[in-house]
């Protein structure tokens, strides 16, 4: 029977147990009604709980009888009447029962709990799609990346563990505890002390090791850092022959991954002998004791034998109980982030016009702020349907973050951005975007087909998509893949150059048809020829597009309509090419920067 | 060599698996005395635990059923005795097994990190990195919840259990095989039912590497997602993930639950055969009443370990399916090797690098380089111009050979690029990539990134090599110069600005070859115009060769190559150069 106690530490992984850092003591969890958080989820599942109850609670009542029934057999023997069918029969009808309902349990246990996983994962994912921009980026794709995977998984846990495990431990419990009373109270009492005893014992050390899990996971997510980044950086560390750097790193990490691991060790080590002796005691006082009621006749062998069956059954669940503490708590910590998530204001609701765009664009007084910092100052800025305007500036001036603003992924601190005189949250934003063509300074190529990288927006169509690529200089390269434009591209577009990148990125944008088209720094991996012609194919095959281009290079952009120049977050000068020339010094330096090679380009 | 993790042939797959399984018990060789120790305190523990059952029993025997009290008392005292000890030698065994399986770990994660750090670049392009990582983080962990909780169970309950069964036949022969038989249906069960249980798992493992995947491709790019309004896009890519993952779950799920309530049947089986056979075997006077109690005992002994090795047994399934796909990665090899001959044969003549006959093909692609042959003097600089997509920036990757050539030789001062070992080569040709990358930390950390000599120095003695190298203006455009924050993702920096640092770290190295590859192809031109100058101002013998659209950062090139359809020419002038590209050669 001590081997029963080995159960606990098998059935149950710490890990899972432990894995996420609580805001909550132990103390908070117990009181539920703190922290309804977490129950509120089996709302939705409470038919499947209840019968996952009712099983659980079936089994284990069986499982209860089993040493009765043999307890009698052995009796009935002794005592000279032993038949062996009934016994044969109602044990075998009992076992059985239970291999069914253990079983059907496991099965709705499992459905459950991956059911409410897959629905977490799609409200938050819903809930995700929603968001804005910068939304995305508060939130923090590798926390949203945990929430969805981790924290899931714990609330798994939760749901198809919590609620039955504790129901049929305490079932257990007071069903060993009458059975053992019933038979001989006073052996029962002496017996049933273990509850308490391993129960604090339990409780202290668990209580030391939730907090050496939780620093332990630090170490851990700090080990994945180090991981995710020399995937990543994975080029710039052979050029620099970093390896031994990165492993000197990863080692640190990993010692300590092992120090931590080696300090709980320490602390099991230490717990699992002393329950079993604490179960041994029991055991010993069953023998000594119960031998002398049955030497003295008060009590059969065959209960003295049950006894220690019974024994046997109260450990383990006592030890459940700390465990599902535990993991209620670790899965309401869990809950509470994706519910942080999941109640966050809806973002500004889109709006409802769905007017053709014309391409007007007024910025009044627009001013970003990056937490304190401000990005973009007052901005005012007018752009006229049909006109080519083009944004310099120096790195850091935020001409990529006047873009971003314009198309609506970040919002200005204060200012209005206005498109044809409408505010640009009163359009509706699936009509809006498909109006608004923009093109990323970094090439962004998702893994899947050319055709889908480029027909990315649904509103693209065969013909436009065919336009767009002709557009974007793009035909040849396609055509003379083995695979045409079902070509799959990889993750990091490692197969692609990165002017071919940049081209699908153009050609993308082209395909919605756009009224607006938003370039960032888009020549800057492109040739001076490919560029030209690609630009002028712009012009010709889409009349009437209100261009607004981010560029480092002049002589592109010298017959624009208006030039903006941006420096730390503010206009220092517009106008037309020929007027900067004579009016700001500092586009004059740019020039300048540029002009050695205007004699080359025709 | 086929890198790509997820099309590995079934050759490949299982000469892996097996190799790897032997380099592990290699890897583990120094634990032997560990492992012996341990061994000892398990086999002692469940020698104490297994006996007292049969003391029980004689107590019943000899004095419950006779009345002796004093008997009993004395057999008492023993077991006492006996738990006592076993108090001490269940410490010892779950603080040496336990030690084992922490140092196994240790060891297994530093050599699949050690091995990642030895592939070559190849290897990151073929597979996803959200793949990888999910590889690297998840599969590991359940490779050490088995190693850090199960083994201890897994080695005690296997002793405790071969002990019971020996105890169950020794006590009588026939009892005892009748009490065994169910377990012998238990392991053909076991047996039949585990490739099954296995292959479930890797199929989970698998959708949950597929789900992260997805998810942190969407998120990183959900830029791209809100201007085009895909949102349905990323619902609908991750809805497919998610209910892939569901079902693969659910399948799994219920592979590695199906153990345990068949395991208790058999045992209740036990329970009931050793009952109903051994009150037979009491009548024939074979056997005694308080042996059964024994009995009974011993066959809860041997089927309690059973059962919990169902448990274990899917937790090893699963650590199984992790480790498969973690020695997938072990078992790659760099096929950028180091060659050991001609070591010394270095030529003092003025040409630093040289193509002879190059030919480079990317892993199921077309050629991009066509036979060339380039020869780069010292102290020279070089530009490479050409239409996109033809083949610049492979040929710069081959001069810092994160490829090999699929034929021909790339010479290093004369020899053989392949003879000179990472750190020899690394030292002497600097690389400026496309894309940059920066560590989270800051601007110091990135610019002292692998470089040994500077590593150690102040803030103060950095500033002065900055100043050295004549980029203490390049430094000033961070707000807080050498300890301004940086983060290896989002947008605490600019394009730009990364591509600053790049340069700046690429500098300080101060390598022999310095490879630009667009490297201020986001920077504006007024801070390019430094750049140049920097360039200028590195010491005479730097050979640079610079890659860029923008013709007014390689005018003061002294030669320049036009690159076009894997072809190298040699431009003559800028103006040549131009031509060529305003003809918009393509000879394909």
């Amino acid at each position: 029977m001590q081997k029963e106690m080995r159960l606990t530490i098998a059935n149950c992984h710490f890990k899972n147990i432990f894995v996420i850092p609580m805001s909550k003591s132990p103390q908070d969890i117990k009181i539920e009604k703190k922290s309804p958080g977490i129950f509120t989820i089996l709302k939705s599942y409470r038919y499947l709980i209840i019968l996952l109850v009712f099983l659980a609670l079936l089994s284990n009542g069986l499982n209860l009888l089993l040493p009765k029934i043999i307890a009698d057999g052995i009796d009935a023997y002794t005592q000279g009447h032993f038949n062996y069918k009934p016994i044969i029969a109602e044990f075998s009808i009992a076992a059985l029962l239970v291999f069914v309902f253990t079983y059907l349990q496991t099965l709705i246990q499992t459905y459950t709990s991956e059911r409410a996983a897959r629905d977490i994962r799609t409200r938050l994912t819903e809930k995700i799609s929603y968001f804005n921009y910068s939304d995305l980026e508060r939130a923090n794709p590798s926390k949203l990346l945990t929430y969805l995977t981790a924290d899931v998984d714990s609330i798994k846990l939760f749901v198809s563990q919590a609620v039955v495990s504790i129901s049929s431990s305490v079932f257990v419990i007071i069903g060993a505890s009458i059975l053992m009373l019933n038979i001989n109270w006073k052996l029962a009492l002496c017996v049933m002390a273990i509850i308490p005893v391993i129960g604090i014992a339990f409780f202290i050390i668990i209580k030391k090791v939730r907090t050496l899990f939780k620093r332990s996971r630090e170490v851990i997510d700090w080990l994945n850092k180090v991981i995710n980044e020399s995937i990543l950086g994975a080029s710039l560390i052979r050029v620099v022959n970093a390896q031994q750097l990165e492993y000197g790193k990863f080692l640190d990490a990993n010692t300590r991954a092992k120090s931590f691991g080696f300090s709980i060790l320490r602390l099991f080590a230490g717990l699992i002998p002393v329950i079993v002796f604490t179960a041994n005691m029991a055991a010993l006082t069953i023998l000594v004791l119960g031998g002398h009621y049955v030497i003295v006749g008060s009590m059969s062998l065959g209960n003295f034998s049950a006894f220690n069956s019974y024994l046997a059954m109260l450990i383990f669940p006592i030890l459940v109980i700390g465990f599902m503490s535990n993991i209620i708590a670790q899965s309401t910590a869990s809950y509470e982030r994706i519910n942080d998530v999941l109640n966050a204001p809806d973002a500004a609701s889109t709006g409802t016009i769905e007017a053709q765009l014309k391409g007007n664009v007024r910025l009044t007084d627009v001013t970003l702020k990056y937490g304190q910092k401000p990005v973009l100052k007052n901005i005012s800025l007018d752009i006229h349907s049909g006109s080519r305007i083009a944004i310099i500036g120096p790195t850091t001036a935020g001409k990529t973050q006047l873009l971003y603003l314009l198309t609506g992924l970040v919002k200005p601190a204060s200012g209005s951005i206005k498109f044809d005189g409408y505010a640009i949250d009163v359009y509706d934003q699936e009509s809006f975007y498909s109006q608004i063509g923009f093109v990323f300074q970094d090439s962004i190529v998702f893994n899947m087909s050319i055709r889908e990288n480029i027909g990315f927006s649904e509103t693209a169509t065969d013909n436009s998509l065919k336009k767009a690529i002709e557009t974007a200089e793009l035909k040849d390269f396609i055509d003379n893949l083995p695979d045409g434009l079902n070509t799959i591209v990889s993750e990091r577009g490692s197969s692609l150059s990165g002017g071919q990148k940049q081209r699908i990125m153009l050609a993308r944008a082209l395909a919605v048809n756009p009224q607006i088209l938003l370039l960032d720094d888009f020549t800057a991996r492109i040739d001076q020829n490919t560029e030209r012609k690609i630009l002028k194919n712009v012009q010709n095959n889409y009349p009437g597009l209100t261009l607004i281009s981010v560029t480092q290079k002049i002589s592109a952009v010298e017959q624009y309509d208006q030039i903006v120049l941006l420096t730390d977050g503010e206009i220092v000068a517009t106008g037309k090419h020929d007027e900067l020339m004579k009016t700001s010094t500092d586009y004059i330096q740019i020039f300048n920067s540029q002009r050695s090679t205007t004699n080359y380009e025709l | 060599m086929n890198y790509n993790l997820n099309e590995l042939s079934a050759q490949q797959q299982k000469t892996s698996a097996y190799a790897s399984v032997k380099k592990l018990f290699v890897l583990i060789t120094t634990e032997k005395r560990n492992i012996i120790l341990a061994f000892t305190a398990i086999i002692v523990n469940s020698i104490l635990l297994l006996l007292s059952p049969l003391l029980i029993g004689h107590a019943v025997d000899a004095y419950i059923s006779k009345g002796n009290y004093h008997g009993l008392l004395s057999v008492s005292a023993i077991l006492l005795c006996m738990y006592l000890l076993a108090l001490i030698t269940g410490y010892a065994q779950t603080k040496l097994m336990g030690g084992v399986g922490q140092r196994t770990l240790f060891i297994l994660r530093n050599a699949l990190f050690n091995k990642l750090q030895l592939l070559p670049i190849a290897f990151f392009n073929e597979n996803k990195a959200g793949d990888l990582i999910s590889r690297l983080n998840n599969d590991t962990d359940k490779i050490s919840q088995f190693f850090s909780q199960s083994l201890i169970q897994f080695m005690g309950n296997l002793v405790t259990m071969i002990g019971a069964g020996v105890f169950l036949l020794i006590i009588n022969i026939k009892l005892g095989s009748a009490a065994l038989a169910p377990a012998l249906l238990i392991l053909i069960f076991t047996l039949a039912l585990s490739p099954w249980v296995k292959r479930k798992n890797a199929r989970n493992l698998k959708t949950v590497g597929g789900m992260s995947a997805e998810i942190q491709e969407s998120l990183n790019n959900f830029r791209v997602i809100v201007a085009f309004n895909r949102r349905d896009y990323f619902r609908k890519r991750f809805t497919q993930a998610n209910n892939d993952n569901y079902q693969t779950a659910i399948g799994a799920s219920i592979a590695n639950n199906i153990f345990l309530p068949v395991y208790s049947l058999f045992y209740s089986a036990a329970q009931l055969v050793v009952l109903s056979f051994g009150i037979y075997l009491i009548a024939s006077g074979e056997f005694s009443i308080g042996l059964l109690v024994s009995y009974l005992a011993y066959t809860t002994n041997f089927y309690n370990p059973l059962r919990q090795l169902a448990t274990l047994w899917s937790n090893f399934q699963v650590a199984m399916a992790g480790w498969d796909r973690i020695s997938q990665i072990l078992s790659m090899e760099s096929n950028l090797t180091d060659l050991h001959e001609n070591a010394n044969l270095t030529s003092r003549s003025a040409t630093v690098l040289s193509f002879r006959d190059v030919c480079f093909a990317y892993p199921n692609g077309h050629e991009i380089l066509h036979h060339i042959n380039l020869d780069l003097e010292a102290g020279k600089t070089y530009a490479l111009v050409g239409p996109t997509g033809g083949g610049k920036t492979t040929t710069a990757s081959l001069i810092a050979r994160l490829y090999d050539p699929t034929e021909g030789t790339v010479l290093l001062n004369g020899r053989d690029i392949r003879t000179y070992n990472a750190d020899e080569r690394t030292k002497k040709i600097g690389f400026i990539l496309q894309e940059p990358f920066l560590f989270t930390g800051t601007v110091r950390d990135n610019l002292l990134y692998g470089n040994e000599q500077l590593l150690k120095s102040t803030n103060e003695e950095l500033e002065a090599e900055v100043k050295n190298a004549h980029m203490e203006k390049l430094l000033s455009i961070f707000e807080r110069g050498l300890d301004t924050p940086v983060s290896s993702s989002g947008d605490s920096l600019s394009l730009g600005q990364k591509q600053l640092i790049a340069f700046m770290r690429a500098v300080l190295r101060d390598p022999e070859i310095l490879i630009l590859d667009e490297a201020s192809a986001n920077i504006d031109t007024v801070t390019e115009q430094l750049l140049s100058e920097i360039l200028d101002q590195l010491p005479e013998t730097t050979t640079r060769v610079i890659i860029a659209h923008r013709l007014n950062t390689i005018e003061k090139a002294d030669e320049i190559f036009f690159v076009n359809s894997g072809n190298i020419i040699r431009a003559g002038s800028l103006d040549d150069a131009v031509n060529m590209l305003m003809q918009g050669k393509r000879a394909s």
